[in-house]
């Protein structure tokens, strides 16, 4: 890995009718190939509707390698910017890799996490590597359990490669975004219901990162208080109501 | 498929060198892989329950659905 002097290129953002459009004009601005930039998706494009404008998607576009010398080489920067940087951008190359070989025609996105279900409590905001393209559900699975077989292998790899854990959270089309909203959802309904007949509730049985979002979600909320019961794949949790 | 489990075994692994991934059955319906590692990295590849053998067994499932066959991947 060469290290320079010179400093990268500052990160741009761009607008354009669509984020693949944004994309291309980002890459073709700076010089540089996908796999050299972090790709952050600001807003996407947003259609007229209801007699408002439409609205252009929004790229920011992070360099992590120098624009082609040249001899057509580009150099990239190892333990650039602050470390969860370099960890994006090795989870992305290594998810790319991984999809290549896969067969599987996709894009991968970074953007920072507005999950609450991650798995550290640091402070950071996580990174959230999103894979989109046509026709993933497979790449899903039942209940998300290909996705996660994914993310395992994708932290083991960067893991290695980092010579640190890493906890980088890997989506396809949004999955655990829309997930986590639902069962926010449905912790506050549950919740109200709880308040409302003062009994405690049990939801289904779910896996640790999804309980996890119901007592995050309720964590503030003093009428009532949560709790896991259950051992193994039957771990549920539970919403008390209080008594004042 | 032969190229993913490649990839996630030498990258996984100590000794990349000892990675030998052999097609051992190509059917219309069944593919039959075959992965060697160093004695030294089968807890590696295999993991605790065997959660790291399973998640390469869960890809290589997505890119056989694709395709309408069953894979299936013996460490040995």
């Amino acid at each position: 890995m060469s290290v320079t002097d010179n400093p990268l290129p500052s990160p741009i953002e761009i607008s354009a009718p669509t984020v693949e459009d944004a994309i291309q004009a980002g890459l073709e601005n700076l010089g540089l190939s996908r796999t050299e930039v972090i790709i952050e998706v600001v807003s996407e494009e947003r259609p007229s509707m209801y007699g408002m404008e439409s609205q252009d998607a929004v790229v920011r576009l992070t360099p992590i390698a120098m624009p082609r010398n040249a001899a057509g080489a580009s150099v990239i920067l190892e333990n650039r910017g602050t470390e969860n940087e370099g960890e994006v951008s090795i989870a992305q190359e290594v998810l790319q890799e991984l999809l290549k070989r896969m067969k599987i025609d996709a894009t991968v996105y970074a953007r920072r996490s507005d999950l609450i279900a991650t798995d550290e409590d640091n402070g950071e905001i996580p990174w959230i590597l999103d894979v989109q393209g046509v026709g993933l559900d497979e790449l899903i699975g039942r209940n998300g359990e290909t996705l996660a077989d994914l993310q395992l292998i994708t932290r083991l790899i960067v893991s290695r490669q980092l010579e640190r854990r890493s906890n980088v959270v890997i989506d396809v089309e949004g999955y655990k975004t829309k997930r986590e909203d639902s069962l926010r959802r449905l912790a506050k309904h549950m919740a109200a219901q709880a308040r409302q007949t003062g009994r405690k509730t049990t939801l289904e049985p779910m896996p640790p990162n999804e309980r996890r979002i119901i007592h995050i979600t309720l964590r503030d909320d003093d009428t009532v208080s949560t709790e896991s019961v259950g051992s193994g794949k039957n771990r549920k949790v539970q919403i008390i109501p209080r008594r004042d | 498929m032969k190229e993913l489990v490649e990839y996630v075994a030498k990258e996984l692994v100590d000794d990349p060198s000892q990675v030998h991934v052999r097609v051992v059955r190509n059917s219309r319906a069944l593919v039959v892989l075959e992965l060697r590692v160093a004695p030294d990295d089968m807890g590696r590849i295999i993991g605790r329950n065997g959660r790291v053998a399973n998640a390469i067994r869960s890809l290589l499932q997505v890119m056989g659905e694709r395709r309408g066959k069953r894979v299936t991947l013996d460490i040995v």
